[in-house]
């Protein structure tokens, strides 16, 4: 095929950056194809070509792991003294008291709202049965959390202070959010061992990023002039620090403490594949394995109750302070210990056991009911979303089309026709002045023919590079080709596209549906007052409890796991389109409409464009998600790295593990710099 | 550089020093400015062709070459566009940005040598400063704010408190110490951030358009009382402003800057009846030119026409006010100081055409 030569953008004088990209990108997708009989190291990469890196970083690593150990453990029994406090006041209290001091600092936070809030939310835990596991996960929140917020902040505070080692810092706080969070599971279990230190440490490390850039982005925002101010006061470098930068930027701050304590509640819950600790995650995990879907469903539901309380908690501090009556707070306190003592008096101090496990079988039983009569229909959604969409992208049309699945064998005749066909729409589009459209569609039919996980090593490279060439330039065109290359002779090279398979395909299914709802939420006001508690209960649910509904209905499997995926990541695509589109200034909307624009017009010629960075951004944070929870659904049964992290977390492989986060972070890195890149260009091309 | 003439010189020879003496500042921004401008100047040329060559290689002279000295208790007034360079050149005097070159002295210490020790030490005690967008502690009350320059100085709480109450009295908030800067109006901001300023005792005080984010009739209020506090405080004062009528109500002196130069240093009647060139010129434009001259800056000193002395015309009278007074007079008219000699005439016809000189 040369679709190559025939190109209009070949004669074009000096033809624009895509154009040239494009045309690089397929000529050497139709080189691969051609080529594979003869050479067919194009499309593998011949194992003998990778170098041993699992075994070489496990190597190393264990060298370094076993020289820090004496250290590690010692920090570890030194951690596990507030541990064990934490947990003597959260577990050993009578839950009357735990209930009145919550729903007090409920009330001094936020007044009523809070404080019924948080009130029915634990009244809520206590009934469910799960009190004890729940406060185990409190306490180890509680510790890690401080930890946290202290390294997050020391380190925010350090980069504002030392602009110099600014850049690398947020480097490394990029890094250490976008390697996946069973990835640096493994060391921390080689260092600390079996047990719940592990899961503090984890959540600590997971916790401390976003306090750390909340902590530099509200030191940054602080208004020079009353930085100014304070230095013309007289005020030392330190006095400038604490008693006027950190106090004037503490909104921004009590925002990073809210993140962190989401994100180490996250964490807490995640490390509990590791075991060692009673606490809600374990239970989640144990009852999912023992197919308990009902019980899973309510433990799962504990999380995420607990989740929006101590989010909307510690949100509100982050708004203006309003002053709630004191009074109220200490009343509900002293009904709490009163509660208490009369507990103690009857002797009835323990928690009550869970009222609503006969609703969990219940549950279960309709489920099982329910499963039992559209369990065709479930199957039938499945599979014909694993043979008409995952599949075909997975190994591709020609692989994927068998008389089993479609009805009929795909021939390569099938092949030379669907590509004539492509290209010449290909060049239609083209010649009608389209000419990134009809290599986009190129090589689009290339890639579902292929599959993406067949697809040749040259290709994917070259198309990265010249994706990154257009999107920011040639440093970033070097670099990603730099980093794709260092997967590719890791031997982890297959593993990873299966990856990017999963992700991509989730990707495009966020971005077609989450598009549409971001469009609809846009559009009317009354879908978005629905929408938007929706998405706010996702944003705020843990990443493991999504894992929950899609098992119950579809059992372990790859279609599972695209639906979690899909569910988490869908979120920062529908925000972003609505915004993006709401926030057209209102006099270009008044200048269309006077031009004569109909509303639709309106949408695709003004709206649309203007949104198109927030769009783009919206794009970047679905990928990073997606990527996010790939690892996370491993559990529940993908292929990939997300698989073999999974599984080094298993077996202890420290090398498997991390090389493979590595890996993991490489593909997020480079799709996360893609799309900043693009974004980053439709705004200077807006000039915004 | 082109100076004024006339009170001004006078003005600082008649001191013994300058509270402020500034020598060839240069502020000059751009990536390791320094050097950029130690290579400019050893090329040699006037401060125009430096500031010419630092542009062409990319960097910024935000202030080219100033040079003025500000009198014990003088309200010195920096006047310019946005962009002129003037906030700048207040910073480099204060030192909230490091000068790229030149020399600043205040009450005779240099500035640019002291240590960070030191320069915390003159901002607690000698140095006071006002912002444009008042720079106020959001998370502090009134009383707070002001008492704050003491705090950092390790005043204890309670005797903080006492030593600011008069100031906060007298810049009228009284009643409102516990307050909270969110709670105040835009007017009652700027009290406070003046009160502030004040709390260390200073004798050096810079304002930076404290003034510019008010709307006109707090503007003018505020400037009155700026005007009584001054009065009773004796401070040395520089004062920044885009806005000319606020320069030439305040100041003794004003420097006009453009484009990071100060092209005219006077008193406001200089500004105003002798502007060194169209921009100077196109500024004074819009003022009311009988408010600001004053009879003095037109008298003919050496004039031995018979003149008249009947209106009783004064040196410090300003032109509108000898225009009423002399206005059926075709002769010269005679003026006389306070004591009653004659100090020189006025002719009716010079009054005239000084106040629509350049009107077209």
């Amino acid at each position: 095929m040369s679709a190559s030569s025939e190109s209009p953008a070949a004669s074009m004088p000096g033809p624009p950056r895509g154009q040239l990209a494009a045309l690089l990108t397929l000529v050497t997708g139709a080189a691969c194809l051609l080529l594979q009989d003869y050479a067919p190291w194009m499309v593998r990469f011949p194992e003998a070509w990778t170098l041993p890196a699992t075994e070489l970083v496990g190597t190393g690593l264990d060298a370094v792991l076993s020289a820090i150990k004496p250290v590690m453990r010692a920090w570890s029994w030194l951690l596990s003294y507030p541990m064990s406090w934490a947990n003597a006041v959260l577990v050993g209290s009578p839950w009357p008291l735990i209930i009145g001091a919550f729903t007090a600092a409920g009330w001094y936070i936020g007044g009523f709202r809070m404080a019924s809030l948080t009130f029915l939310g634990f009244g809520f835990v206590l009934l469910s049965g799960y009190w004890s596991e729940s406060m185990n996960t409190l306490s180890l929140v509680s510790v890690s959390v401080p930890l946290a917020v202290l390294a997050g902040g020391s380190l925010g505070i350090l980069a504002n202070e030392v602009p110099r080692i600014r850049a690398a810092l947020l480097a490394t706080l990029d890094a250490m959010q976008t390697i996946p969070t069973f990835a640096y599971l493994t060391p921390l279990l080689l260092l600390f061992g079996f047990g719940p230190v592990v899961g503090l440490v984890a959540s600590a490390i997971y916790a401390a990023p976003p306090m750390a850039r909340n902590v530099i982005l509200g030191l940054e925002r602080v208004d020079p002039e009353v930085k100014e101010a304070s230095i013309m006061s007289g005020a030392s470098r330190w006095q400038q620090l604490f008693l006027v930068e950190i106090p004037a930027a503490s909104q921004q701050i009590m925002v990073g403490v809210n993140q962190c304590l989401m994100a180490s509640l996250s964490m807490v819950i995640i490390a509990a594949v590791i075991g060692g600790f009673n606490d809600i995650g374990w239970e989640v995990l144990l009852t999912m394995r023992k197919a308990q879907f009902g019980q899973a469903f309510l433990a799962g539901l504990v999380i995420v109750i607990f989740a929006i309380v101590i989010d909307r908690l510690s949100g509100s501090l982050a708004l203006e302070r309003k002053r709630h009556d004191r009074r109220v707070t200490w009343g509900l306190l002293l009904s709490g210990a009163v509660g208490a003592a009369l507990l103690a008096l009857t002797g009835a101090d323990t928690a009550p056991e869970g009222v609503f496990s006969a609703a969990a079988v219940a549950v279960d039983d309709s489920l099982g009911a329910f499963t039992a009569t559209h369990g065709a229909t479930l199957d039938g959604i499945k599979t014909s979303a694993m043979f008409y969409g995952l599949l075909p992208l997975r190994i591709g049309l020609d692989q994927a089309v068998l008389p089993f699945t479609w009805g009929f064998q795909w021939t390569p005749a099938m092949s030379l026709w669907l590509f004539a066909i492509a290209v010449l729409a290909g060049l239609g589009l083209a010649a009608a002045g389209r000419h990134m459209a009809g290599a986009g569609l190129v090589i689009a039919v290339g890639v579902v023919e292929t599959g993406i996980a067949e697809l040749p090593w040259p290709f994917v490279i070259v198309g990265t590079m010249s994706l990154a060439w257009v999107a920011q330039g040639t440093r970033l065109a070097v670099l990603s080709a730099a980093l794709l290359g260092l997967v590719l002779i890791s031997g982890l090279w297959d593993r990873a596209l299966l990856s990017l398979y999963l992700s991509g395909a989730a990707v495009v299914a966020c971005v077609v549906v989450g598009g549409a709802i971001g469009l609809l939420s846009a559009v009317s006001g009354i879908a978005w007052i629905i929408i938007r508690p929706v998405c706010d209960m996702l944003q705020t649910i843990p990443l493991f409890v999504f894992l929950i509904p899609t098992l119950m209905f579809f059992q372990i499997g790859e279609f599972s796991a695209f639906l979690a995926i899909c569910a988490y990541a869908v979120v920062p695509m529908i925000r972003y389109t609505r915004h993006g589109l709401v926030s057209t200034p209102p006099e270009m909307l008044e200048a269309a409409t006077s031009s004569g624009a109909t509303p639709w017009q309106t949408m695709t010629d003004v709206r649309m464009p203007y949104a198109a960075p927030t769009i783009l951004l919206g794009l970047n944070q679905t990928i990073l998600y997606a990527f996010a929870m790939l690892v996370i659904a491993a559990l529940i049964g993908t292929t990939g790295l997300g698989q073999s992290i999974y599984l080094a977390l298993g077996q202890a492989d420290v090398g498997l593990g991390v090389s493979a986060g590595a890996a993991m972070a490489i593909l997020a890195f480079v799709a996360d710099r893609l799309a900043q890149g693009f974004a980053e260009e439709r705004r200077k091309a807006l000039g915004l | 550089m082109e100076t004024g003439r006339g009170r001004g010189d006078t003005l600082i020879s008649m001191a013994e020093q300058p509270a402020i003496s500034v020598a060839g500042l240069w502020q000059v921004f751009g990536s390791d400015a320094a050097s950029a401008f130690r290579r400019a100047q050893d090329e040699g040329g006037s401060s125009r062709d430096i500031a010419g060559r630092l542009e062409e290689r990319g960097y910024i002279p935000a202030v080219r070459d100033a040079c003025f000295e500000v009198a014990e208790g003088e309200l010195f007034v920096i006047m310019g566009l946005s962009g002129s360079g003037k906030s700048t050149l207040l910073r480099g005097i204060s030192r909230l940005v490091e000068p790229t070159a030149g020399h600043v002295s205040i009450e005779g210490e240099d500035i640019l040598a002291a240590s960070k020790a030191r320069m915390t030490e003159l901002r607690r005690s000698r140095i006071g400063m006002v912002f444009q967008h008042f720079g106020l502690f959001p998370h502090m009350s009134v009383i707070d704010n002001v008492a704050f320059p003491l705090k950092v100085g390790g005043m204890g709480r309670r005797e903080r408190h006492d030593k600011v109450q008069c100031i906060i009295e007298m810049v009228g908030l009284k009643g409102r110490e516990g307050a909270y800067p969110r709670e105040l109006s835009g007017g009652q901001r700027q009290r406070v951030g003046i009160a502030r300023s004040l709390a260390g005792d200073c004798s050096v005080w810079f304002l930076d358009e404290p003034f510019s984010a008010l709307d006109p009739l707090i503007r003018r209020q505020l400037q009155d009382e700026f005007l009584d506090i001054r009065a009773r405080l004796n401070t040395t004062i520089v004062f920044i402003t885009h806005d000319i009528a606020e320069a030439l109500k305040l100041a003794d002196r004003i420097a006009i800057m453009r484009d990071g130069e100060i092209v005219q240093i006077g008193t406001p009647a200089d500004i105003v009846l002798h502007p060194v060139d169209d921009y100077v010129r196109e500024f004074a434009r819009d003022v009311v030119r009988g408010r600001h001259a004053k009879v003095g800056s037109i008298m003919r000193a050496d004039d031995d026409r018979a003149a008249n002395g009947t209106p009783g015309l004064r040196p410090d009278m300003t032109l509108e006010d000898a225009l009423a007074t002399c206005m059926a007079h075709y002769e010269p008219v005679a003026v006389y100081d306070d004591g009653g000699n004659l100090l020189g005439t006025v002719d009716p016809q010079d009054i005239a055409s000084a106040l629509k000189a350049d009107c077209g």
